[in-house]
């Protein structure tokens, strides 16, 4: 536990934690508000593509479904940045070498990596809390500057269903952190591994268009299907697969992707030569 | 079981001893390396390296460039794994798997490494919650001890290279260890923090920890060192106590008149075998005879028995002498490539033989 309340207190003061988190905040609020703001210019506007878009927003805003969209969207977006966070932990420690000083104090080089990995989980778990909530809220403000109602914000029965939808949504990011950190663990370097991260992202969501049947398996597609209820789509790249697996089948698979990241980075974390 | 002794000479794979003790038990040694062997590619960094750290000794671990010696220090602290040969920490065997071995141990290798973005009392915390547990109060011993009280609470980023130093040594010395690995301890440090470093080091093997120091400053280790190992090619080619291995190696520089040189051979011959007594220079009247610097005084009285005057008599006795004739005169390896240098005005090289360096008798 010595480790892994190390690992809590190493998060809590790195900026790299509170730059992730506060562009993500940043980029989904100003995602709402904009919508908000683009809904309440169509109101009106007899344009047939105003009429669409306003109907889009308002499926988007309007509550108690506005709750699933928020999680959508604070996975699809927040598994990217999850994965460029993982990636930025495990690959300082190998390119600072702090991982180095830990190994030659005689510590395990396997724990010390999962443990790291843990302390990651219990910062997204604090932040994807933390983000919904922002999330929801800037969703009720945006539905208000786009005259949407927010009667729905209490569905007592969408409210109880929200623990164990955000324990999935907390597992999907945590998939797509695990491939940042396997990945940078694999290159030992934060950068490598951050760029790497999000090529797959975006080539994930590219290459849905092409081979859907392959890409539905795919980490970030798995993530975001898991998390779906099928009333709507979430934003981001990977999780705009065409075709997705149904919600089960995709948390199955969000652990696959998960369990294989974690034994990659286990084994080369136990046979590497650390040097430099 | 690894033997201990005296002074050992490497070379073609077998390691000779001499002077009191030869072999026995490990009980006295905090470190010892049979045939250790590593590769990188087709470079063999260690080449069946054997070496014998005595407990609560400061032992000096030397080499050039590219000897072998981080890779050395990387296996002793698990950072990599030998393709052969074994390793015994404090008595015990250190294989793949026995991390647990290194709670006793403490290790500064290359640079020291911490989260910029912590400060420094903040990085020795988190260190100390890997590893073996460190009550809280000695992470605050460290910083008074290394000088960095005042600046414990800045952020290691904004720290010089000789602070990052002074805080490496202390984060070495976490866990109170017996065994200590350091890999060039004074890099960096001012000359105030060289002596304070050399006296912690010292005080530390007074105690009974092994101080296994690895460096280029051949001057430092003179000083601070009671052992020393010499590599090479990833080969051991010289250990044992300073003083023994510096009397054996000691050399007197004598100059007689040039037509003299032939009947001061004769009267030296007694002193000393006919291998250890050269002329370093005919046309100027110099010879060199390898005995310990304590004898100057003798070779003058052959001398001067023989009817024959020296002009001149010097003795040296320090390690740079030693180091340059065992490692043949070695600057870096030639795996690392060779500092070629700006020569003598003369066009003499360095290197090679002593150079008659040392204190006139």
């Amino acid at each position: 536990m010595r480790l892994f309340f190390s690992g809590i207190r190493k998060l809590y003061r790195r900026p790299a934690t509170f730059v992730t988190f506060g562009l993500l905040v940043g980029l989904i609020v100003l995602i709402l508000i904009l919508a908000g703001a683009t809904a309440s210019r169509t109101v009106g506007t007899g344009s047939a593509s105003g009429q669409s878009s306003r109907a889009a927003i308002k499926d988007l805003l309007t509550f108690p479904g506005a709750y699933d969209r928020m999680l959508s969207v604070v996975v699809s977006i927040g598994g990217l940045f999850g994965m460029i966070y993982g990636a930025a932990i495990a690959g300082s420690e190998w390119s600072w070498g702090t991982l180095k000083s830990a190994v030659a104090r005689g510590e395990s080089r396997v724990r010390y990596m999962l443990l790291s990995y843990a302390s990651i989980g219990l910062m997204i778990a604090i932040g994807i809390v933390v983000v919904f909530v922002i999330a929801d809220v800037a969703a009720v403000a945006s539905a208000s500057l786009a005259g949407i109602s927010t009667s729905g914000l209490s569905d007592t029965s969408t409210l109880s269903d929200l623990p164990e939808r955000l324990l999935k949504g907390w597992v999907a990011v945590m998939e797509e952190t695990a491939l940042g950190f396997a990945i940078a663990t694999l290159a030992r370097s934060q950068l490598a591994g951050i760029g790497a991260g999000i090529a797959f992202y975006f080539g994930e969501g590219f290459a849905s268009l092409l081979l859907p049947d392959i890409v539905k398996f795919m980490p970030f597609s798995v993530a975001s299907a898991a998390v779906s209820t099928g009333s709507g789509s979430g934003l981001g790249g990977g999780a705009s697969a065409t075709a997705s697996l149904p919600a089960d089948q995709a948390l199955v698979m969000v652990f696959v992707w998960l369990i294989g990241c974690l034994v990659v980075v286990s084994l080369f974390s136990d046979r590497a030569e650390i040097t430099g | 079981m690894i033997g201990t002794g005296g002074v050992r000479m490497g070379g073609a794979g077998v390691s000779a001893t001499s002077g009191a003790g030869g072999a026995s038990g490990t009980d006295d040694l905090a470190l010892a390396t049979r045939g250790l062997r590593k590769s990188y590619g087709p470079r063999r960094a260690l080449d069946g390296l054997d070496l014998s750290v005595p407990a609560g000794v400061v032992y000096g671990f030397l080499g050039p460039n590219g000897a072998g010696k981080t890779t050395t220090m990387r296996v002793l602290t698990g950072l990599i794994h030998a393709d052969g040969g074994t390793v015994e920490v404090l008595g015990k065997p250190f294989r793949r798997g026995d991390r647990h071995r290194l709670f006793e141990v403490g290790a500064l290798i290359e640079s020291p490494t911490f989260y910029p973005y912590l400060s420094a009392r903040a990085n020795l915390r988190e260190l100390a919650a890997s590893g073996a547990p460190v009550p809280s109060k000695r992470i605050e011993e460290l910083l008074d001890l290394v000088g960095l009280c005042d600046r414990a609470n800045d952020k290691v980023q904004n720290y010089s290279m000789g602070m990052k130093q002074r805080l490496g040594i202390a984060a070495a010395l976490l866990s109170d260890p017996k065994l200590l690995l350091l890999d060039e301890p004074a890099n960096g440090l001012d000359p105030a923090g060289i002596v304070a470093m050399r006296d912690t080091l010292k005080t530390l093997a007074s105690q009974g920890k092994t101080v296994f120091v690895s460096s280029h400053l051949l001057a430092e280790v003179q000083v601070m060192a009671d052992v020393v190992g010499i590599i090479a090619a990833g080969k051991l080619v010289r250990e044992g106590p300073l003083k023994e291995l510096l009397s054996m190696q000691g050399v007197i520089k004598v100059r007689v008149r040039p037509n003299l040189v032939d009947g001061a051979i004769a009267a030296l011959a007694p002193l000393a075998k006919a291998e250890r007594l050269t002329e370093t220079d005919r046309d100027e009247g110099w010879l060199s005879v390898h005995l310990g610097t304590n004898r100057a005084e003798e070779v003058n009285q052959k001398l001067a028995g023989a009817g024959i005057y020296a002009s001149g008599l010097e003795s040296g006795t320090d390690l740079e002498m030693l180091f340059l004739e065992l490692t043949g005169g070695q600057g870096p390896s030639s795996s690392e490539g060779e500092f070629v240098g700006l020569g003598s005005p003369n066009g003499a090289q360095n290197g090679g033989a002593p150079a008659g360096k040392g204190t006139a008798a």
